[in-house]
């Protein structure tokens, strides 16, 4: 091949940017804004991503990061309300789906604390449900020069993540109270393994009951509890498999009293926008997936393109080439179901449904499901075909298969996606 | 009085209420400061607007040092382009189009540093509510 067809192929050659996004529903704004975290990823954090397990315990590395991304450039503040000082992007949702891909794409263990940092607050945050009392209260600590961060306290000891499956458990599970005592919450409870937990949140956001043992949409209530309030206090971290930039720890609260103000809405509002945060958990899970898997795609197209087997690239073995294939079948198609939902949720106009509708909660459990057990099988096929060096850790392919195996865990599990997607899709009335 | 947008007088009345504001000197008193912060708006014809149209804003620490219309954009070194119709713009100016809205949703075309664009959203805020103190009149109206 000459040295002119070679670069002319190079020029036509497909990059992780030509996997589907459809410009017809993203502007160029989000993908310029996508650009941006990656040139940040590739400067600041790729010299250090494979020494953030190391910093597990401490963070020492990571905060900086964090205040770089959720501070300097502006992420914190980008959906606050312009009046408590925040940007104020309209259509959050494609912005964070950018968000999750770029920087999960970096690292998916950095990638949770930098959106769960706001996604606690979703009930309060996006409109037309915006609590601006709490925003005013609470909104210029998060648009300000110091980092501050929050954390979505749900998952209990008791019962785990079964505390989502609301449709069907209706909060029976939920052993953290919250009772009014003249006007004050008093909050009683123990959290396990929610983002942002240890020593990183400034801001609770806890999911409890006002009535334990209550099935009653009424009584499930969403709490702010600044993480300075006395009462509260945490466990030291969890040493996990991956996803060493998100912090997770137990945190209790023992007889916390915070403003009967700090319920986020009050009864039912509080459960109906919750379901908003757990439709954006699961599309932003997907979106994590999606991040890896290009990552992965970068990794093992350069190595099976660069690696020489039997005088020819790797990549030009068929059976390579299978593996390939089924990489950018998982991405391609992955991407095209979360850009639909993502047009779905910003435009309930033409699809009928709120962002808080239980159903779209449901069905979106399918797709976090597919992206889960996609990005698993594309980081195994790659480790596969690189061998021991998929291993190593100097490739980073053992990186993203220790990290992803925690999305397709997280939120309820596997499980409970399974499920939820079947009671959408079939109308399943005993499970 | 009211002032024709877009003209040189304009220019200086955008100039103006950028320095009177309080939001844009503490939200933008980095801006520019180690990096090309001056925009350039085209203006695309419609709706009373005959032919393209550039506006030049000089920024830096959190002040306009300099507003005033250009016939060639090579005249200028800018860091930021923003370009739309007169009709996007003119509701902009109004305060009926919210600008960063108008960016996000891709009703403004930008180029330039998005990292910067992220980093000083306030200040960008800031600047494009200044527009509304400004007593406008428009072409085609």
């Amino acid at each position: 091949m000459s040295k002119k067809e070679k670069s002319k192929q190079e020029d036509v050659m497909p990059t992780i940017d030509d996997f589907i996004r459809p410009k017809e529903w993203v502007s160029d704004f989000v993908t310029d804004m996508g650009h941006a975290i990656r040139d940040w990823g590739e400067k600041r954090y790729m010299p250090v991503r494979q020494h953030v397990d190391e910093d597990w315990a401490e963070h020492k590395l990571v905060e900086p990061l964090l205040k770089e991304v959720l501070v300097d450039l502006g992420i914190n503040a980008a959906f606050f309300p312009a009046e408590v000082g925040g940007t104020d992007i309209p259509d959050p949702f494609p912005c964070v789906t950018v968000i999750c891909e770029e920087l999960a794409r970096i690292d998916s263990g950095f990638c949770v604390p930098v959106v769960c940092s706001v996604w606690g607050l979703v009930p309060i945050l996006f409109e037309p449900h915006r609590n601006m009392e709490l925003l005013r209260e609470f909104g210029p600590k998060f648009c300000g020069p110091e980092l501050y961060m929050s954390c979505h306290a749900m998952t209990e000891p008791q019962s785990g993540a079964d505390i989502e499956n609301f449709g069907r458990l209706h909060g029976k599970t939920i052993q953290t109270t919250a009772t009014l005592d003249g006007e004050d919450w008093i909050v009683n409870g123990h959290k396990i393994w929610p983002s942002n937990s240890g020593e990183t949140a400034d801001l609770f956001v806890v999911l409890c009951i006002t009535h334990k043992g209550s099935t009653e949409p009424n009584d499930f209530a969403l709490i702010l509890v600044p993480a300075d309030t006395e009462g509260v206090s945490a466990g030291n971290p969890y040493q996990k498999s991956g996803m060493s930039a998100d912090m997770n720890s137990d945190v209790w609260f023992e007889n916390v009293r915070v403003p009967k103000r700090y319920r986020l809405h009050g009864p039912g509002d509080d459960l109906k926008y919750w379901r908003e945060a757990i439709t954006i958990g699961n599309v932003g899970s997907t979106a994590m997936c999606v991040g890896i898997m290009k990552n992965v795609y970068e990794i093992i197209k350069k190595w099976t393109t660069e690696r020489h087997i039997a005088g020819k690239p790797l990549k030009e073995h068929s059976l390579v080439a299978d593996m390939l294939s089924e990489i950018a079948i998982f991405i391609e198609s992955t991407s095209a179901w979360m850009w639909t939902y993502v047009r779905e949720i910003t435009r309930p106009d033409i699809y009928g449904w709120d962002p808080w509708d239980e159903r779209f909660l449901l069905k979106t459990r399918g797709l976090a499901l597919y992206a889960s057990n996609s990005v698993e099988r594309a980081c195994s096929r790659a480790m596969d075909f690189m061998g021991s060096y998929g291993y190593a850790r100097e490739f980073d392919i053992e990186k993203h298969w220790r990290d992803q195996k925690v999305i397709g865990i997280w939120m309820g599990g596997k499980g409970l996606k399974t499920l939820e997607n079947a009671r959408y899709w079939y109308d399943l009335e005993t499970l | 009085m009211a002032v024709l947008y877009p003209s040189n007088e304009w220019c200086q009345e955008w100039k103006n209420a950028i320095n009177s504001s309080e939001a844009a000197k503490n939200a933008g008193k980095d801006w520019g400061t180690d990096f090309n912060g001056n925009w350039l708006f085209e203006i695309t014809p419609e709706g009373g607007l005959d032919e393209t149209t550039y506006v030049y804003l000089e920024a830096k620490a959190g002040e306009c040092a300099d507003a005033r219309l250009i016939s060639d954009p090579s005249e200028v070194e800018v860091g930021f382009t923003c370009t739309g119709s007169y009709e996007d713009y003119k509701a902009a100016v109004k305060g009926e189009k919210d600008f960063i809205q108008g960016v996000v949703r891709g009703t403004f075309k930008l180029k330039g540093n998005m990292m910067k664009i992220m980093k000083y959203g306030m200040f960008i805020r800031a600047v494009a509510n200044s527009l509304q103190s400004i007593d406008s009149k428009f072409l085609g109206e």
